[in-house]
């Protein structure tokens, strides 16, 4: 079996699997929020699910306003912009993907494609010219197992 | 004692400075005298700042509560075993017992290079005294621990000793929060050693291999002790924050995270200039890098300039700090940069499929994961700063974005070792991944079948399986290759091969602890909890477990009153156990804090809070949460410590190296002798 065809197999399973994969239970929409948004107490300086103080009069009140919202029919989205209304933007436990707060989102991933780029850059610039390329021409290729044994003995005297 | 406290800070101080520039000039002059004048300096730092910490450790022992500090830290209520924790309870004293360490990190390479890197070592004691200079100062100049409280009366300004202490916070009274400071802390000042290496190697043109052959294990050990003060702080909030997490993405934990990864990119990195001579400028960059996150870190942990769950913390010697980071990193770069001719790459790669580009990329998400958890945790401070909003970055941004690249590095944790060293041939590629790889389809369809449909923690669950099996297998084909030359029995062989390369095997124990930590961590998607009111002879039924209250009780202790729920679980109609989770209520400190009761197994914890008391019925409020697999985390956690002390033994290859090492050097002595 080639590599590439190794490749398409496993990128075809995690399609599939991925595809199969159920979404989440309505019943966790609360529990959902509540990871999504921080408490506004001040003290805790945690998400709402996670705020350990005990009697917390701002993680009640908040809880409150998400049961009454979800009473009303309200969706998670909807939900999350009435808190945004009440406590601000940084009621969220996480920036919104639009504006400057873009940058927060993107930056991680631009860093991991320029590392990418780099590392790239560096195996090639560090390559050698290949053992055909630096072989007289009509040089017999060096047989595979050959090369596993080879590879086999440099592997015991570096490691 | 306090004067002799604040004496023994003053002649720290003195000392550092002495140690400091005496250093710069045995180094610049080569001179063996001003060497030793700067040793004994270091020694004179180690003793004075142990005489500052003996004396707050005996005004914290004996309530002395003249102290400032000890007053703000502790209580007469406080027991013995968190008495000693007063030193790194509050700001003064933890800038103390970071000097305190630092001077015993100095001191102990000082003592076992007396006859050894005596090039190295005049510039080293120059850094690390450079080190201490700062932190003796802003502990002498604004944060010291010596202060007494005084009375202005009309006859002058009187001594004054408050009848009691504030008391500790009782979050810090948790057995292992008397070790995780300690251990973070260790893990951040001992980083100033391999710099101090790296330094001086660079600015003495030493660069040869021995100052990464010494170094290595000088990151090592803060590497090993950063990383079980991270696990150790995970069990503490997993058992006093009463939330059911370790982890909550806090701006101090990833304070903490921060040099741990990029040390952890360094101890790969370093392989490669071992082995092949190659990436010798990145793994300055690294070994800089890592200094300034662990002075980062301390930054962040002890200002308080981002909001955090650790709000014990804040203080206001940021500034002090901010100048200390671009001092550092304006040095580092400046002395790196005049010593680029030096650091030439010896080697060419042969090939992509190789051990050295797995290490290359291992770095690359590493480094990402670097990025993208200091972008994360400074990100609020950069959006005030630009658009005058302050945003929120908390769990949701940080999994979403380490969720894909903790699975790229568990992905490399499994395959790199699968590569030879210069050139892996398809051929090889193929034998060593089969196996590996079929073990894993295997599990994750075992996995897809048994109900775990969420992408991340399937795919989790699936790289676990893979890297296991790759670890397993090397360990497997060493073995066998052992007892077909030795005729060793195959646990023989094990033990053999492990002790002939115990770095190699070593990282491979710490790469299984990883995989253990991986699983401990997909479990969290399954986690279940539940909520009720509970009285005497009330039911809670969460999954499986029936809970049944079967009394509440009051008490009181030393220096809290507390309530506690009785309550007997049965698992599918068979008894379990009687938990008791309690609510506490520190009296000094007028705080309360949950105590959580837990049941743990492999597969998992039933996990009980008493979060408080209903004010209608008068019921305690019972939260349960059953979370799978947490006990893979603090088992992961062990072996990877044990792994990392394992890789630490000199194996036998190294002592026999060694002893030859030694053998020419005594030779080389005689014949000087004769």
């Amino acid at each position: 079996m080639s590599a590439s065809r190794l490749v398409k197999i496993l990128v075809l399973t995690l399609a599939l699997v991925n595809v199969a994969m159920a979404a989440q239970s309505p019943a966790e929409v609360e529990k959902g929020i509540g990871d999504q948004v921080y408490c506004m107490c001040g003290g805790c300086v945690t998400s709402l699910n996670t705020c350990p103080m005990q009697f917390c009069e701002v993680k009640e009140g908040m809880h409150s306003i998400i049961r009454a919202d979800l009473e009303q029919g309200k969706t998670e989205p909807e939900i999350l912009q009435d808190l945004v209304n009440r406590y601000g933007e940084k009621v969220l436990a996480a920036p919104p993907a639009r504006g400057f707060n873009l940058t927060a989102w993107l930056l991680p991933g631009v860093g991991l494609l320029i590392g990418l780029f780099l590392a790239i850059t560096i195996v090639r610039r560090w390559r050698r010219p290949t053992a055909e390329a630096a072989a007289p021409a009509g040089a017999p290729p060096v047989d595979e197992s050959v090369l596993s044994a080879v590879e086999e003995e440099m592997k015991k005297y570096l490691d | 004692m306090n004067q002799v406290g604040a004496v023994g800070l003053i002649a720290a101080l003195v000392f550092a400075i002495y140690g400091m520039i005496c250093g710069a000039i045995a180094g610049k002059l080569r001179s063996p005298r001003m060497l030793k004048s700067a040793q004994r300096a270091v020694l004179g730092f180690f003793a004075m700042t142990t005489l500052a910490v003996v004396s707050l450790e005996y005004l914290a022992l004996t309530n002395d509560f003249h102290n400032s500090y000890v007053a703000s830290h502790s209580s007469l209520a406080l027991p013995l075993l968190y008495k000693i924790p007063v030193l790194w309870a509050g700001q003064e004293g933890s800038l103390l017992f970071w000097t305190w360490l630092l001077s015993i990190y100095v001191a102990l390479a000082v003592l076992l290079n007396r006859r050894k890197n005596r090039q190295l070592m005049p510039y080293i004691i120059a850094i690390c005294m450079g080190v201490g200079t700062f932190f003796s100062l802003i502990t002498f100049w604004t944060a010291n621990p010596f202060n007494q409280l005084s009375l202005a009366t009309a006859t002058g300004v009187t001594p004054y000793a408050p009848p009691d202490g504030n008391g500790m916070s009782p979050s810090l009274q948790y057995h292992s929060m008397v070790i995780h400071p300690p251990m973070l802390y260790l893990g951040y000042v001992g980083m100033a050693i391999p710099f101090a290496f790296a330094m001086s190697a660079l600015m003495t043109k030493q660069l040869g291999d021995n100052w990464i052959r010494v170094t290595r294990r000088w990151v090592m050990v803060p590497w090993m002790f950063l990383g079980t003060g991270i696990v150790l702080g995970g069990h503490w909030a997993y058992h006093v924050l009463g939330w059911g997490g370790y982890w909550a993405w806090d701006p101090v934990e990833n304070a903490s995270l921060l040099p741990w990864l990029a040390g952890t990119a360094f101890l790969h990195s370093v392989m490669i200039q071992e082995k092949r001579g190659m990436l010798k400028v990145w793994n300055m960059v690294l070994i800089i890098l890592t200094f300034f996150l662990s002075i980062f870190g301390t930054f962040l942990t002890r200002s308080g300039i981002i909001s955090s769950v650790h709000a014990f913390a804040q203080s206001d010697i940021g500034p002090w700090f901010t100048v200390f980071l671009a001092i550092i990193a304006a040095f580092s770069l400046t002395v790196l940069f005049l010593r680029l001719d030096f650091l030439k790459t010896e080697n060419r790669l042969d090939s992509v499929a190789s051990r050295e580009s797995g290490f290359l990329f291992n770095n690359w998400i590493l480094l990402a994961a670097v990025l993208a958890v200091l972008w994360g945790t400074i990100f609020p401070i950069v959006s005030k700063a630009i658009q005058g909003v302050t945003v929120t970055v908390g769990p949701p941004f940080f999994n979403k974005v380490m969720v894909p690249i903790g699975l790229l590095l568990l992905f490399l944790t499994g395959a790199g070792p699968l590569l030879a060293w210069r050139k892996t041939s398809f051929q090889s590629i193929k034998r060593n991944f089969t196996v590996p790889l079929i073990f894993a389809v295997l599990v994750g369809a075992i996995l897809f079948f048994a109900g775990v449909h969420r992408l991340y923690t399937w795919m989790s669950l699936f790289l676990c399986a893979f890297v296991a099996a790759s670890i397993v297998g090397e360990f497997y084909k060493g073995a066998r290759t052992r007892m077909k030359s030795t005729r060793e029995n195959f646990f023989g062989a094990v033990y053999n091969l492990t002790m002939r390369n115990t770095r190699r095997y070593g990282g491979y124990i710490v790469h299984f602890g990883i995989v253990l930590i991986f699983v401990g961590f997909a479990g969290q998607a399954f986690r279940f909890e539940t909520q009720g009111l509970m009285g005497p002879g009330d039911l809670l039924r969460a999954k499986d477990y029936l809970l049944r209250c079967e009394s509440i009780d009051t008490g009181q202790k030393a220096n809290y009153q507390f309530e506690t729920a009785a309550l007997s679980v049965t698992k599918d109609g068979h008894a379990l156990t009687v938990m008791y989770p309690q609510k506490r209520f520190f009296l000094a400190e007028q705080e309360s804090l949950s105590h959580v009761a837990l049941h743990s197994t492999l597969a998992q914890d039933l996990y009980v809070v008493m979060a408080g008391q209903d004010p209608g019925s008068g019921k305690a409020i019972i939260h349960v949460i059953i979370n799978p697999l947490v006990q893979w985390v603090w088992i992961g956690g062990i072996i990877v410590l044990l792994g990392t002390l394992l890789a630490l033994v000199p194996s036998s290859i190294e002592r026999q190296m060694a002893d030859l090492h030694k053998g020419r050097e005594e030779l080389a002595e005689a014949r000087h002798v004769s």
